[in-house]
């Protein structure tokens, strides 16, 4: 039986409690990564702070007042805390039954109570696929106007096998048309992690719903509807055209990289 | 319905029976024509309170306007029948809100009416929808309270109707003659500023209702304990992860809008 330990990533990457959102947002495209652990002096694990979290700095930003206040919110301010943990040798099952229940993307793993690294949804996606996940190298997973796309009748495997190997978090499911009809992403595939997978699942039995955005929208109404609806990434489309084959999908980790763009207002 | 004077004073019986008698006037001619306008306000409290209405008056809550709910999809016959009753309208007022709201008045009277459409759109928004039909001729109470406690520099005019809406109604989880606290609850849930409002606005009733002397010492007793209850089922309310990543910001950013007041 597969345990924690097997999938993790060893280690944790780090930012200060004083950091800014701005620079939290710098560190999260540097590194390629969704989260970062905020830790104090001592090195002692204080809380995370995620892309989705930085989502806040434009949903919250509806003045030049706000904006001021969330250009100078910290890491420790907006950082979620207590960290969820899990221990190294507990069962894949199990730990993939802690991220459902805490609806959350993401446990700190310790080794008898010490942090020692790091297991998300796109590691239990990759354990599904049967495939080692491999290291955040392209930027595929910022980018916006490439899309992964199936049919409703794409084996589940399959879909975790073309996520994994993209190194992307979600696949939109389309009509023979190219209409999107559903999406899925790593938290649908969760609770396949316990039990053994039936190779004739296909996509429609686990899709969610597609949630669109115009093109020309603004940012801060994307980062209101994913923070309103929960969501991690909308579909764009032209609103003249909905059932068109959409124009791309934008994520939390767009916003984030948009965010640690040099120039930004994030940056100043 | 915002300016920390209106709303207080001495009013004789005489001038609380004309703005009494309009309101039923003006119900009989809605229920006639098969219109859904429900009141809200100052007289939404006094028709809902039977037993301690009372307390209006006692504490110097005077009338001053008849405010009322209604839906978008009757505003022509609200316009047509106001206009029978013979009232004029203030039709900038309407523009302006983008068919938000209407004001009727009959100057040589001294009346003035309030209708929100869809919703209450001050320092949060209370949607109508779906909800006017459960109540009669008010709003629900759990509307009627929340329509007092989004304010966020609550006035004392509103305290005093709060009062006397806690001292007549219990708490449930329905809304015939209960203030239906579990919607208010989950409306809190989903909105950080709607509960942010609403519990420091509680919390102020709670401690401004111990220094009237009108009240006496059992139903001091009886508001601090209502209020206890709806602080407790609020905060046992699931809370989604847009609201609690809104919490964390708190009070750093704004969290209400700023009322501009149109008398």
């Amino acid at each position: 039986m597969k345990i924690v330990r097997d999938l993790m990533h060893p280690g944790l990457l780090t930012c200060r409690p004083d950091a800014t959102l701005g620079q939290v947002s710098v560190l999260l495209t540097q590194h390629h990564v969704h989260a970062l652990i905020v830790s104090d002096r001592d090195g002692r694990s204080i809380g995370i702070i995620s892309d989705y979290d930085l989502l806040a700095g434009e949903w919250l930003s509806a003045d030049s007042q706000s904006l001021t206040t969330m250009r100078h919110l910290t890491a420790g301010e907006l950082m979620s805390s207590p960290i969820d943990t899990v221990e190294a040798s507990i069962s894949l099952g199990a730990a993939a039954q802690k991220l459902i229940e805490k609806d959350i993307n993401r446990l700190v793993v310790t080794d008898q109570g010490a942090p020692v690294g790091v297991v998300s949804i796109s590691d239990f996606v990759a354990s599904i696929a049967g495939e080692e996940k491999p290291l955040r190298s392209t930027v595929a997973d910022v980018m916006s106007d490439a899309i992964l796309v199936c049919r409703e009748k794409t084996p589940l495997i399959s879909a975790a096998r073309t996520m994994t190997q993209a190194g992307w978090r979600s696949v939109l499911v389309v009509d023979a048309k190219g209409t999107p009809e559903g999406v899925v992403s790593g938290k649908d595939l969760l609770p396949c992690v316990q039990d053994d997978v039936d190779e004739k699942l296909t996509v429609r039995e686990i899709m969610h719903p597609v949630l669109t955005i115009d093109m020309h929208a603004r940012l801060r109404e994307a980062a209101d509807l994913m923070i309103q609806k929960h969501y991690h990434r909308l579909v764009v489309v032209d609103k003249d055209d909905p059932q068109a084959f959409p124009l791309g999908i934008i994520s939390s980790f767009d916003i984030v990289a948009e965010m640690a763009r040099p120039g930004s207002t994030w940056q100043k | 319905m915002t300016s920390s004077s209106i709303g207080m004073g001495e009013q004789d019986r005489l001038e609380r029976e004309k703005f009494e008698d309009e309101l039923k006037r003006i119900l009989n001619a809605s229920d006639t024509a098969g219109i859904i306008l429900r009141v809200i306000g100052s007289l939404a409290f006094q028709k809902h309170c039977q037993k301690y209405g009372y307390l209006q008056a006692a504490m110097g809550r005077a009338y001053t306007d008849i405010d009322f709910a209604a839906y978008h999809r009757q505003t022509k016959e609200i316009q047509a029948m106001m206009a029978g009753l013979g009232y004029q309208e203030n039709r900038e007022v309407f523009i302006v809100s983008e068919g938000d709201r209407a004001i009727f008045e009959r100057p040589e009277a001294g009346l003035h009416i309030d209708v929100f459409f869809e919703k209450l759109d001050f320092c949060h928004a209370i949607y109508w929808k779906g909800r006017l039909e459960v109540d009669h001729p008010s709003i629900p109470l759990a509307e009627m309270l929340l329509e007092k406690m989004q304010i966020v520099q609550i006035n004392e005019k509103d305290i005093i109707d709060t009062i006397m809406l806690l001292l007549e109604h219990p708490l449930g989880d329905e809304d015939h003659e209960t203030i239906n606290i579990k919607r208010i609850a989950e409306l809190c849930s989903l909105d950080w500023g709607l509960w942010r409002t609403t519990t420091m606005n509680l919390d102020k009733v709670r401690q401004l209702a111990q220094g009237y002397k009108q009240l006496s010492s059992e139903e001091k007793v009886t508001i601090a304990s209502q209020v206890t209850i709806a602080l407790n089922r609020i905060e046992h309310e699931p809370k989604p992860l847009a609201w609690r990543l809104r919490a964390r910001v708190g009070d750093r950013v704004k969290w209400y809008k700023d009322v501009d007041d149109v008398q």
